[in-house]
């Protein structure tokens, strides 16, 4: 399983990318939505992306909107990493196309869970 | 453990590099209160902060990032207009925060502090801005957070993934999206460039010692690939040193806050311009100057820039402007801190430095406007009426000379009364690969960095006899006419004295005429090699307090060689201020609390000092050349006549009539006197507490040279007062 991270915050990135790489992801890094989306071309897509929400460059919402416009990751599942701040804005992201969300600060669990409720991970 | 232990490391240095970038923001924003994407990245410090704290339990950091992101969202949303007091109060949230990431650096968790003062000042100013513009537009998030998470999990269960979201035109996005900085760049960890930079070092000693083997051997096809090598390494080494390169800008970027505070807190009015922030320079200078830098621009604030009215009533804008420029210039980078505020008076300079006794009243005569504001670096000069909490405390512009000196570099004061002041700062680019003399002495190789050399002077034979004078020990060397203090290095590094040359055996003398501070002294070598590009090793602890030595670095045959403290040397010599800077270089005679003295023997066993800067020759003269005019000896000298006055005999004393005479020449004002004295003992440096004993005319007082009382001569009385006239010998 591949995972694509798009976090602006090293710091996210590091925390959520362990966390991943635990549950058996191979794990790629991108600094903002537009970086996630060259990334993916690189890479030939994958099957999970974690999108934060607020970034410098291209947004957490843009991303998820430009993946959706294309087929060729349309198999992908997107979940958004949000704050509280920020839950005013997860519908519109569902709406858009992603998947999931998962609030900071999350743990591994927490993670587990909801790619389990995804389909993605069985413990 | 380990892995947090990583993401907390990156969240101190993603944290840090946003706020610098904040404090930034909060400067620009008070000239663009509207601009969306400044109060974007400032809203996401905090929220990116706030959101991290959470997966490291830091609770308060959280608690008031939080605070912090709520008052920015609303700025946001026009909800509440930026004030002055917003600026205020995100500075200090600024430094709360910066606060709690230091603590965390140190001790693993945040600070323990009751940040709930500032909370809930934030609140309030929040509070009162909704007053003001109405209830609040957007529901906060308390009220939406309820509905969301059902609606989350809801549309997530009805649409598990879905193609069909709606496509909108002319998204920019799509396609090839714009290069994002992260993708040009990427960070390094700083011990890997050190150690990048040793490496080099080692292959330039490495190339430097292959080339030494093939130099003699020209037919050999190697010859070419060293050469190859040689290019490579040098390339290499350039490109490792520009990793190491960091623009000014980066250190520049606290000014601007930093100028805000200050001036805010002297009540003055001030802002900050830069020119060349993009000028690089190696990491540790960078460092090395940040605090002499912050220390000019307080003093700029505080003692340069006028206040609002003073300003206004000379017909200057309100606020005044400092200016930044950096520019690189062989191979040394030049800082210049210029403020368009009232200047410096040297008149008032030598006023204070009089007041301060950091000068006698005749060496204030004697110094013209430039040497006046070069006083303003010395110890214990303060021109601030009062002691400011801005750049007081006691700490004076001498720290930012010895800071800026102790990594090679300099610093120069200009100032126009009324119209401002420029201090000029030049520092080397790098302080890791720098070139140097190489010279022996006693058996072993010394590097002396090329940045304090002057010249070399090689004497032989003859003219070495002649032209350096070995009296009681202590040899000077007339340079172009001038006296040049000498110091054997071998003397220095604890060898055997100097002798005077013995007789029958050629004398040979490599002097190398250095500069330390505004002093010039002559460093007598074995031997000069050549000029090499070293690569600088720090000393071993036990070495590092000999004041002699500023590191080490390993030559081309693999041996190590001390690398010389040119500054450690003049002191150790004993050398302090103006030790041959009086004699050699006049329009140098800086005015500092210590002086040279030059002591001479009367005979019988007394002693006498006199200021240095007063001689300007010492000659030997056959004693049949003296002749007697009506009421006094005289000596034919230079095409002149020279008076000479006979100091043992002046202060009644006997002297034993001898075929040579030792002469001290001494002006004052233009005019000549010859001083025939016993002997020429030493040359001291001094700070000494002059008394007046109730001397003898002729005699200015008392002091204690040396550790022995020692009556100083008043020379200008000597020549210009009824003395002169006296018959002498």
């Amino acid at each position: 399983m591949r995972a694509l991270i798009v976090e602006d915050s090293c710091a996210t990135r590091t925390i959520l990318s362990q966390i991943l790489r635990g549950l058996g992801f191979q794990v790629v890094e991108a600094g903002d939505g537009s970086e996630g989306l060259v990334r993916l071309e690189e890479t030939g897509g994958a099957d999970l992306a974690l999108v934060d929400w607020n970034m410098p460059g291209m947004n957490g919402i843009d991303f998820v909107r430009a993946v959706r416009r294309r087929a060729a990751h349309d198999s992908m599942r997107m979940m958004m990493v949000t704050t509280e701040t920020e839950l005013e804005s997860i519908a519109r992201a569902l709406e858009e196309g992603a998947d999931e969300y998962v609030m900071k600060p999350f743990t591994r669990e927490v993670i587990a869970q909801k790619l389990e409720l995804m389909g993605l991970w069985l413990e | 453990m380990g892995e947090m232990d990583l993401a907390i490391q990156e969240f101190l240095i993603e944290s840090r590099e946003n706020l610098d970038q904040l404090d930034r923001d909060l400067i620009a924003i008070e000239k663009d209160p509207g601009s969306r994407e400044t109060l974007d990245r400032m809203f996401r410090t905090f929220h990116t902060i706030k959101g991290t704290c959470g997966f490291f339990d830091f609770p308060r950091l959280e608690t008031v990032t939080h605070a912090g992101e709520g008052l920015l969202c609303d700025l946001r949303e026009g909800r509440l207009a930026w004030s002055l007091a917003i600026t205020g109060i995100l500075l200090e949230l600024v430094d709360v925060v910066r606060r709690h990431l230091a603590g965390i650096e140190r001790t693993g968790t945040e600070l323990e502090e009751d940040d709930s003062f500032l909370v809930e000042a934030l609140g309030r100013l929040r509070d009162r801005g909704h007053d003001t513009s109405g209830p609040p537009i957007v529901p906060g998030p308390g009220s939406i957070a309820a509905p969301a998470r059902p609606v989350a999990r809801a549309a997530a269960a009805a649409t598990p993934f879905s193609g069909l979201a709606p496509a909108s035109r002319g998204e920019p996005a799509d396609g090839s999206p714009a290069a994002s900085p992260s993708e040009g760049t990427i960070r390094v960890d700083v011990g890997l460039l050190d150690k990048l930079m040793n490496l080099v070092g080692e292959l330039v000693l490495a190339r430097n010692q292959i080339f030494r083997f093939t130099v003699d051997d020209h037919t050999s096809s190697i010859e070419g690939a060293v050469q190859r090598l040689s290019l490579i390494t040098s390339e290499l080494q350039e490109g490792v040193m520009r990793t190491r390169m960091q623009p000014i800008g980066n250190l520049w970027n606290r000014f601007p806050r930093l100028v805000r505070d200050l001036s805010l807190q002297c009540g003055k009015r001030a802002k900050i311009e830069m020119v060349g922030k993009a000028t690089g320079l190696d990491k540790t200078v960078l460092e090395a100057i940040k605090d002499p830098l912050t220390h000019l621009i307080r003093n700029a604030i505080d003692h340069g820039i006028e206040f609002p009215e003073e300003r206004l009533a000379v017909g200057k804008p309100a606020e005044g402007t400092i200016h930044l420029r950096a520019y690189h210039e062989g191979g040394l980078v030049n800082i210049e801190i210029h403020d368009d505020g009232a200047g410096v008076a040297p008149s008032r300079i030598k006023q204070k430095a009089l007041e301060r006794n950091l000068i006698s009243p005749e060496q204030a005569a004697r110094l013209d406007d430039r040497d006046l504001l070069r006083l303003i670096f010395q110890p214990g000069f303060s021109t601030a009426e009062t002691v400011t909490s801005v750049s007081g405390r006691g700490v004076g512009l001498d720290v930012v000379k010895t800071n800026v000196e102790r990594i090679g570099g300099t610093v120069d004061l200009q100032s126009e009364p009324g119209q401002g002041s420029t201090f000029k700062v030049k520092i080397p680019l790098t302080l890791a690969i720098i070139p140097a003399m190489i010279v022996t002495s006693g058996g072993d190789r010394y590097a002396i960095p090329q940045v304090s050399l002057l010249e070399l002077v090689r004497l032989e034979g003859e003219d070495a006899c002649r032209r350096i004078e070995w009296i009681q020990g202590v040899p000077l060397y007339r340079l172009r006419g001038e006296l040049l203090p000498l110091v054997d290095l071998n003397r220095i590094l604890g060898g055997a004295p100097p002798q005077p040359p013995a007789p029958g055996v050629d004398p040979v003398a490599n002097i190398v005429v250095l500069q330390a501070d505004n002093r010039r002294f002559g460093l007598i070598v074995t031997e000069v090699i050549d000029t090499e590009e070293i690569v600088v090793k720090p000393l071993a602890w036990q070495l590092k307090k000999i004041p002699i030595y500023s590191g080490a670095t390993i030559m081309g045959d693999g041996r190590v060689a001390l690398i010389l403290d040119v500054l450690g040397i003049a002191r150790t010599a004993g050398m302090n201020a103006q030790g041959g800077e009086c004699a050699c270089a006049r329009s140098d005679v800086a005015a500092d609390a210590t002086r040279s003295f030059l002591l001479i023997g009367l005979g019988d066993g007394r002693r006498l000092a006199l200021p240095l800067e007063v001689v300007s020759r010492l000659e030997e003269i056959d004693a049949g050349t003296v002749e007697t005019t009506v009421n006094r000896e005289v000596v034919q000298y230079r095409g002149g006549i020279l008076p000479l006055v006979n100091l043992a005999t002046r202060f009644g004393g006997a002297t034993a009539p001898r075929d040579r005479l030792q002469v001290v020449v001494a002006s004052d004002n233009g005019r000549d006197v010859g001083f025939v004295v016993e002997s020429i003992l030493d040359i001291v440096s001094a700070t000494p507490e002059v008394r007046d004993l109730g001397n003898s005319p002729g005699i200015l007082g008392t002091a204690v040279l040396q550790r022995q009382v020692i009556d100083l001569l008043d020379v200008p009385s000597l020549i210009h007062g009824p003395a002169a006239t006296m018959k002498g010998a």
